[in-house]
């Protein structure tokens, strides 16, 4: 649209459309100031200022053929669209910095104030008799100036309103710009036009505030710029120079600077610094009338820069926010980009690629892009520092005039021929997957980890640049494999595509190398299993399969038409079409689920993966892991995000709330949001989410109302009891939920006014409440409710006092009638007489059967006949004559042939009481009141737990002392046969059966073509090629050589007590595992010390079933049954660990000296326990016991061990006479740290036995060290001979040699080994 | 890759991973084709075969049902006790080339060739492959072998047909478990799918348990045996894997070990355990 050669203007005013072609100069006030200032600045200056900058390269960019631009590339689906409004032509929009709200200015005069987020227009402001084509608001107060352009004179008169507005206006208000050449003030909160301000001769066609001064920037097509004050409302410069209209005026956002871009083809950058010094306001008002006469003098604003390069007029130009660069746009098509400093600008580069004027452009605030829009129906973005053509949006039928940036949000608006578009570039949604306690996100470049518990947030691994520049190329989709640590990000980067990464496993904290993604082209793609990933392959409608080396692994087409693809549980995907979604199972090729649903947008999976929320666009489908579906929410606003909560209560957030939806399809608002934000997971009361900029966030909420409606939607009542009971859950909102919920009796709960209290008990049938309550409130109507509902229980006693409250007598009457109670039924009659009420009188004696009653009461009402009638009927004669007297010849004539009856009522079954009351339901709360109080605090039982319980001992010692060993005994006898049943269960397993069944018979019939391997190595053989430990000899089943090597080390010979364990190291290294259906299991051979880094096919060595740890664990048990005078079991025991022990494998050297250390403790410990049971049997011989009580003090024992057999020894000696000896045990007694009672009992003994001498020669000799023979219980002492046994290491006489070792019962006396080997380490 | 949904699939599944009763019960698959119809019928006559029903197996086929149920009724007959006729039999219908290419027939000779633990003869039916279970069959066989290289070209060739076939699943699991080291892990990953895929068959919480056992982590085994002895009281390797996770875990295992020794007096652990005791006594006496 080429514009017309200006002598057109005006041609037509009536029919003027606000195009800048038809409109010319006003005549007087431009051509002599502008072209003074060329003047002065071609003086000042020189010409290079404003020449055109030689940046321009030729050749460097050809402009873009404009066949490219109508390729079928549709590029208008990548704009989103957030709001879109139809109306007159928008030559003029405002983003309000806060609120949702923008204004957009019609041609057809209107101001309109829109809500983009709800879409709703809030209002319109029609003052402005002409188009208004500038419109802005103020940053922070409630203002808006627009600009309009009319013809007619502003009345004078109206200054008086103005300083009206002027109080209203200082509490806040917005900018308009109107055809009327007059600048109005608005405040949209008191929806007035604060005031108007004059001095434009001609169309204003844009207008702005400063964002920190008073200040309002306008320009118009009477070739001047003014800045105004608003607070004073005056002009307070004037900017001349450009000979055509100024299309556009702008401060810049920070220095003193304003742009402007006129028809002459200039843009001109204005110094407005000495403005800033005169803003006092008195100043202003002084000024006023100076520069209106002065026009010219220009002193406040000076033309810094004239930019000269468009070929036509310039319709735009506008500052890069922080750089010094300027860009323009202008009726030559071209987009122009300029670069200023100090002293000079000049023309950077040229954008070239609309196709008619260019009738906006702007840099864009957060990025590196250029947005410019024009009359050929395109939005075009481009690359700021490339200066390539990104994107091109295009419409239909619309030119588009006007652009305007949200100062603080990623949207833009575009004013275009009906309507206008509030849109965004690109989405702003990070992409991200949440697996257990991680939240797999990207920001910036770089794949996240963020840690729910710790919140800890690391930078894990970089991401690929896109290779073009391009908008909405990020990240769109995340997709996680926790096992395999592997991430799939999918974006819109060559029409669709998906890149795969690797996590590093010990990648907390770094992420600073480059990994090869794999990657691949397709629509949307998401694990479907641990280790294999679908592609959506839209062309073909197939999903794709492929595994983590990005290698197809199988196709599988799908059963609709899918535009997407979301994980659905392992092997499943969710498919999604327009109007359907749908889980497949890609194994089986069928549909397990299907789903009519408005269009989907995300996939919210609850983590049993047994509820799936549908996010659409306004709705929210919860359906469960069939499709089946449960509930939808419709919403207003638009769906943001979602995530289940552990209870199953799906939290969400639309634009501006988070809100709530129960599996009933109940919902609610939790909380209202200020930004949008996405959430990833809730736990608790907390909400994890992040925001549009990537940031990890934790909102508190306050889950009660959500947790309680579940509650009571779960029946679980007694929550909800104690819910009421602790919290402050009240309001109106949930009374009326739980009444509509048919829990009257749960809202009872909540409300404190009586009234509404009163008939929610009566809903519930609660009548002590509504009695209560109804004494409070004490009205006639709500006693009668009462009466009626206790009356419906049968709850006669509150129906009487209803009644009785409300002086319902009838009724009471009646009450007492049908309820039997005659007493008070004559005192009814009294009262009434007293009343009285005749009638109330004559039905309570009818009531109560009384006849006299009646015809006294007919008598004094004066119906005398009746009286008579009734006294006849019922043959009360002397009453009857006496009323015929008085009646004389009124004498009524009774009816012959009637038989005569007295009526009364039938007596009532329960007479005085209520009668059998309703079942009102009332239970539940009643019933879920226990608050869980009691008290479950487990006692651990004591006894028995620690070896070292001193009470035991105690109570041992004093059996002890008090009869003898009986206390002993008789703990022994309890423990032998216990013993015997236990070890009962270890004499059955010998079975005979063939040998050799499990080694494979070789047959050497491969006669065909076939050549069969030779069979491989068994593990077990490499067991024993590698070890010489008799244990994994052992748990190879190499019995033999395990034999012999226990023989050659430890001198063993006898091997029968070794057998079980022999045979149960054998059974445990292997395990079974069926395999294919109905052949022979396989056996799988153990291996020890597994680690997820061990390589396969290198045999480790064989798992033994006992560890070193578990000899630990029997040796307390053990020292437990010695505590407890256990003592053939704690034999049992030690024995048990001293055969365990040589088939046991430990890893180093320090485990084999505590192998070795263990040795002696068991050795000392059976010994001692060996003497001990034989000191036992010799019940006749009190020598020999006492020397072996003796003996037994000489073992290695524990302290309370050592104390018990001293303190044993002590009583046995004592006993025996040999009152020396007990001395000394009670000297090593009280040496040994006794208990209080040992220490007591020691003490006696020392004081009793004085000096008395040993009444028997022991053979004992504490003074002189020696070790007990093993085999004969007699001291060694030092400097005897004697022999050892190479595996325990006990002692034993000369003679013993050769004999098998009775301590450890395995290794020869005396015979040659080379010593315990049970660690891999010691063969090193 | 036919793009007809699969009919037979989870009849398979079921039968693959133990789940026999479940795949005899869900076996009446309308609009099935003569093949998928024999197939099916294989199935179901060796799921009654894996549950134990050898009897009913053997009377419900007559002799003129196609070779593959004959081939079936041969294993219920071996497995009943007629080894030999069995044996013979089968032996003369792999003879006869009009027969002997039958695939269930050669699986079946592989099936009983391997109980006999003839491996080589097993081998001659089942190497040439042919269908997923014959590869199957093969890697097990060449476990049995210990040559797990061989296996694993078994393996490789199944994983190239299907990769995400349940045998072909199965059989890296069997491998992983038989080579140890760190694919015990990726074994325990792929026992972990199916139980997630698939229902908890006493087969996968088996297998599950035996890569605990062999992590080390044998408490955990013990509640997945437990939860296996719990499905299936009976089963001959939860109750032998029992024994090795309670000897491991140093609690009494007799009680396992005797429901073993008289519910399947055959199993490879009580044949092991005698055989054992038998050397044990000898190596005693060669000592002394």
């Amino acid at each position: 649209m080429v514009r017309g050669p200006r002598s057109v203007k005006r041609a037509n005013q009536a029919a003027r459309a606000g195009r800048k072609e038809e409109i010319s100069p006003p005549p007087s006030v431009v051509g002599r100031p502008s072209s003074v200032f060329r003047l002065l600045l071609q003086i000042s200056s020189g010409s290079d200022l404003i020449s055109r900058s030689s940046s321009q390269i030729p050749g460097r960019k050809t402009p873009q053929d404009p066949t490219s631009d109508l390729s079928p590339r549709s590029d208008l689906q990548s704009m989103l669209t957030k709001f879109e409004t139809k109306s007159n032509r928008v030559k003029g929009v405002s983003f309000h910095s806060k609120r949702p709200w923008v204004l957009a200015s019609l041609h057809s005069g209107v101001v309109q104030l829109w809500d983009y987020r709800m879409g709703t227009l809030i209002d319109r402001f029609d003052e402005h008799d002409g188009p208004v084509r500038g419109v802005h608001f103020h940053k922070s107060q409630p203002l808006f100036v627009s600009g309009g352009d009319c013809y007619f004179v502003q009345i004078r008169s109206n200054n008086l309103k103005c300083s009206i507005y002027l109080y209203l206006f200082s509490e806040g208000d917005a900018l308009f710009v109107g055809d009327d050449y007059k600048i109005k003030v608005w405040n949209y909160k008191t929806h007035r036009c604060l005031f108007t301000l004059l001095g434009h001769l001609d169309y204003i066609r844009t207008v702005q505030f400063h964002d920190e001064h008073p200040w309002i920037v306008s320009a118009s097509d009477d070739q001047t710029i003014r800045i105004w004050n608003w607070q004073s409302r005056t002009c307070i410069s004037v900017l001349t120079g450009h000979n055509h209209y100024v299309m556009c005026a702008s401060f810049h956002p920070k220095e003193d600077l304003v742009v402007s871009a006129s028809l002459d083809q200039t843009i001109r950058v204005w110094d407005i610094s000495s403005l800033r010094k005169k803003v006092a306001p008195a100043d202003d008002l002084l000024r006023l009338g100076q520069i209106n006469s002065d026009l010219f003098g220009g002193v406040d604003a000076v033309v810094k820069y004239v930019l000269e390069g468009h070929d036509r007029g310039v319709n735009w130009a506008s500052f890069h926010p922080s750089l010094p660069l300027i860009v323009s746009g202008a009726d030559d098509r071209q987009v122009k980009l300029w670069r200023m400093n100090d002293t000079k600008a000049w023309e950077v580069d040229t954008l070239r690629g609309h196709m008619n004027n260019v009738s906006c452009v702007m840099f864009h605030a957060k990025q590196d892009i250029i947005v410019s829009n024009s009359e050929d129906k395109s939005i075009r973005i481009w690359d700021a520092t490339k200066r390539t053509g990104i994107q091109t949006f295009r419409r239909e039928h619309d030119r588009f005039w006007i652009l305007a940036a949200h100062p603080e949000l990623n949207l833009l608006a575009a004013g275009h021929d009906s309507g206008m578009i509030v849109f965004k570039l690109e989405r702003e949604r990070p992409a991200f997957s949440v697996s257990g306690d991680a939240l797999y996100y990207v920001k910036d470049r770089f794949l996240r980890v963020y840690e729910f518990s710790s919140q800890k947030d690391n930078q894990v691994v970089p991401i690929r640049r896109p290779g073009s520049v391009s908008l909405n190329q990020g990240p769109r989709t995340l997709s996680f494999s926790p096992t395999e640590n592997a991430v799939l990000i999918c974006s819109d980067v060559d029409g669709g595509s998906y890149e795969l990464y690797i996590v590093p496993k010990d990648a907390a904290g770094r992420g600073d190398y480059m990994q090869d993604a794999r990657k691949g082209a397709g629509a949307s793609a998401v694990f479907v299993a641990r280790n294999r990933f679908a592609v959506l392959d839209k062309s073909s409608n197939q999903a794709i399969v492929k595994n983590l080396k990005n290698e197809i692994v199988k196709k599988s087409p799908l059963p609709i038409g899918t535009d997407a693809i979301y994980y659905a549980g392992t092997g499943n995907l969710l498919c999604r079409a327009e109007d359907r979604v749908l889980i497949f199972d890609l194994q089986q090729r069928i549909v397990l689920g299907e789903l009519q649903t408005p269009s989907v947008k995300y996939i919210v999976w609850s983590s049993d993966m047994e509820s799936v929320a549908l996010l659409g666009k306004h709705t929210i489908v919860i359906a469960n892991k069939k499709l089946v579906h449960r509930c939808t929410l419709h919403e207003t606003i638009r769906v943001k995000s979602g995530a289940w909560d552990d209870k199953g209560v799906f939290i969400y957030t639309t634009l501006n709330h988070i809100k709530y939806c129960l599996p009933n399809g109940d919902g609610g608002i939790i909380k209202t949001l200020d930004n949008t934000i996405y959430i990833t997971k809730v736990s608790g009361n907390n909400i994890y989410c992040l925001d549009r900029d990537g940031k990890n966030h934790t909102i508190s909420i306050d889950s009660t109302e959500y947790v309680f409606k579940l509650s009571l939607f779960h029946k679980r009542y007694d929550h909800v009891m104690n819910m009421i009971r602790n919290s402050q859950l009240c309001g109106q909102a949930v009374i009326s939920y739980l009444q509509q919920k048919g829990f009257p009796e749960v809202a009872l709960h909540f409300v404190k006014d009586e009234k509404t209290r009163f008939n929610l008990a009566l809903e519930s049938g609660n009548i002590q409440i509504a009695v209560a309550s109804a004494k409070e409130i004490d009205d006639k109507d709500h006693w009668y409710r009462l009466g009626i509902e206790a009356l419906r229980q049968g709850n006669t006693s509150i129906v009487e006092y209803a009644y009785q409250r409300t002086k319902n007598f009838e009724r009471l009457s009646f009450l007492y009638l049908i309820t039997g109670n005659e007493e008070k039924l004559s005192k009814m009659l009294k009262i009434a007489e007293i009343k009285n009420d005749i009638m109330g009188q004559f039905h309570n004696a009818m009531y109560l059967g009384d006849v006299h009653e009646r015809i006294k009461i007919l008598e004094h009402a004066g119906h005398l006949p009746l009286a008579y009638v009734t006294a006849v009927s019922h043959g009360l004669k002397e009453i009857a004559s006496r009323l015929a007297t008085e009646l004389g010849e009124n004498v009524p004539t009774l009816p012959e042939g009637k038989k005569r009856s007295l009526l009364l009522p039938p007596s009532s079954l329960i007479c005085c009481g209520d009668w059998p009351m309703l079942r009102v339901m009332r239970g539940i709360f009643d019933n879920g009141l226990d608050t869980g109080k009691a008290g479950n605090e487990e006692e651990e039982d004591a006894s028995n737990a620690d070896w070292g319980d001193e009470e035991l001992d105690i109570v041992d010692v004093d059996d002890m002392i008090q009869n003898a060993d009986i206390g002993i005994t008789a703990e022994l006898d309890d423990g032998i046969p216990n013993e015997d049943n236990e070890e009962g269960g270890w004499d059955l397993e010998d079975l005979e059966l063939p040998p050799d069944a499990d080694t494979p018979k070789a047959s050497g019939n491969a006669t065909s073509l076939f050549v069969a391997p030779t069979p491989g190595m068994p593990v077990s053989q490499i067991w024993i090629q590698k070890s010489s430990l008799a244990g994994e000899h052992v748990a190879a089943g190499n019995f033999d050589t395990a034999m012999r090597l226990l023989t050659r080390q430890l001198g063993f010979k006898n091997f029968a007590p070794l057998k079980p364990l022999f045979m149960d190291l054998l059974l445990g290294s292997h395990t079974y595992m069926n395999a294919f259906a109905s052949a022979p299991a396989m056996s799988i051979a153990v291996e020890r010390n597994w680690s997820e880094s061990a390589s396969p096919n290198v045999r480790g060595p064989p798992a033994l079933i006992f560890k070193f740890f578990q000899m630990d664990e029997k040796l307390k048990a053990a020292y437990r049954a010695t505590t407890d005078g256990k003592f053939p079991e704690a034999l049992r025991l030690f024995l048990n660990i001293l055969h365990a022990i040589p088939l046991i494998v430990v890893d180093s050297r320090r485990e084999v000296d505590e192998v070795k250390e263990l040795i002696e403790i068991a050795r000392e410990y059976v010994l001692g326990l060996k003497i001990e049971v034989k000191r036992k049997e010799l019940k006749d011989n009190s020598v020999r016991q006492q020397e072996l009580a003796a003996y037994f003090t000489n073992c290695k024992l524990q302290k309370i061990h050592s104390r018990l057999v001293l303190t044993n020894a002590m009583t046995i000696c004592y006993k025996g006479g040999n009152f020396a000896t007990a001395a000394n045990f009670a000297r090593m007694l009280l040496e040994n740290g006794p208990t209080e009672i040992q220490a007591k009992k020691a003490r006696q003994v020392l004081q009793h036995a004085g000096d008395r001498q040993d009444a028997n020669q022991l053979n004992y000799d504490y003074r002189n060290p020696f070790v007990v023979c093993g085999e004969t219980y007699v001291p060694i002492y030092r400097g005897q001979k004697d022999v050892s046994c190479p595996y325990c290491g006990a002692r034993f006489v000369p003679s013993a040699e050769g004999h098998l070792c009775s301590v450890c019962e395995l290794a020869v006396v005396g015979a040659d080994a080379s010593g315990l080997l049970c660690s891999p380490a010691q063969s090193r | 890759m036919a793009a007809s949904p699969d009919l037979l699939f989870g009849l398979r599944n079921s039968f693959y991973l133990g789940a026999y009763q479940a795949a005899i019960s869900s076996s009446d698959i309308p609009n099935l084709t003569a093949n998928d119809a024999l197939e099916r019928d294989v199935i179901v006559q060796r799921s009654y075969i894996g549950i134990g029903s050898y009897k009913l197996v053997i009377n419900e086929i007559d002799s003129s049902a196609p070779t593959a149920l004959q081939a079936v009724k041969l294993l219920a007959l071996y497995l009943s006790g007629s080894k030999e006729a069995a044996i013979s039999s089968i032996q003369e219908w792999l003879s006869d080339a009009a027969l002997g290419n039958n695939p269930v027939l050669r699986l079946i000779a592989g099936i009983i060739y391997m109980h006999e633990q003839d491996y080589n003869e097993a081998l001659k039916h089942t190497n040439a492959g042919g269908t997923m279970e014959l590869y199957a069959l093969n890697v097990q066989i060449f476990i049995k072998m210990h040559r797990s290289d061989y296996a694993e070209k078994q393996l490789k060739m199944m994983q190239q047909i299907d990769e995400d076939h349940t045998l072909t699943q199965l059989a890296n699991a069997w491998l992983d478990l038989a080579v140890g080291g760190s694919k015990i892990q990726e074994a325990y990953l792929i026992f972990q799918d199916f139980s997630e895929k698939y229902q908890m068959t006493g087969m996968v919480l088996n297998g599950k348990a035996v890569c605990c056992i062999h992590m080390g982590h044998f408490d955990e085994a013990e509640s997945l045996l437990l939860e296996a002895l719990n499905k299936d009281a009976k089963d001959a390797e939860t109750l032998a894997n029992l024994v090795v996770c309670s000897l491991h875990l140093g609690k009494p295992s007799t009680r396992f070990l005797n429901q073993l020794k008289l519910l399947h007096p055959d199993h490879m652990l009580v044949k092991r355990l005698a055989t054992a005791e038998d050397n044990f006594d000898r190596a005693v006496q060669s000592i002394a």
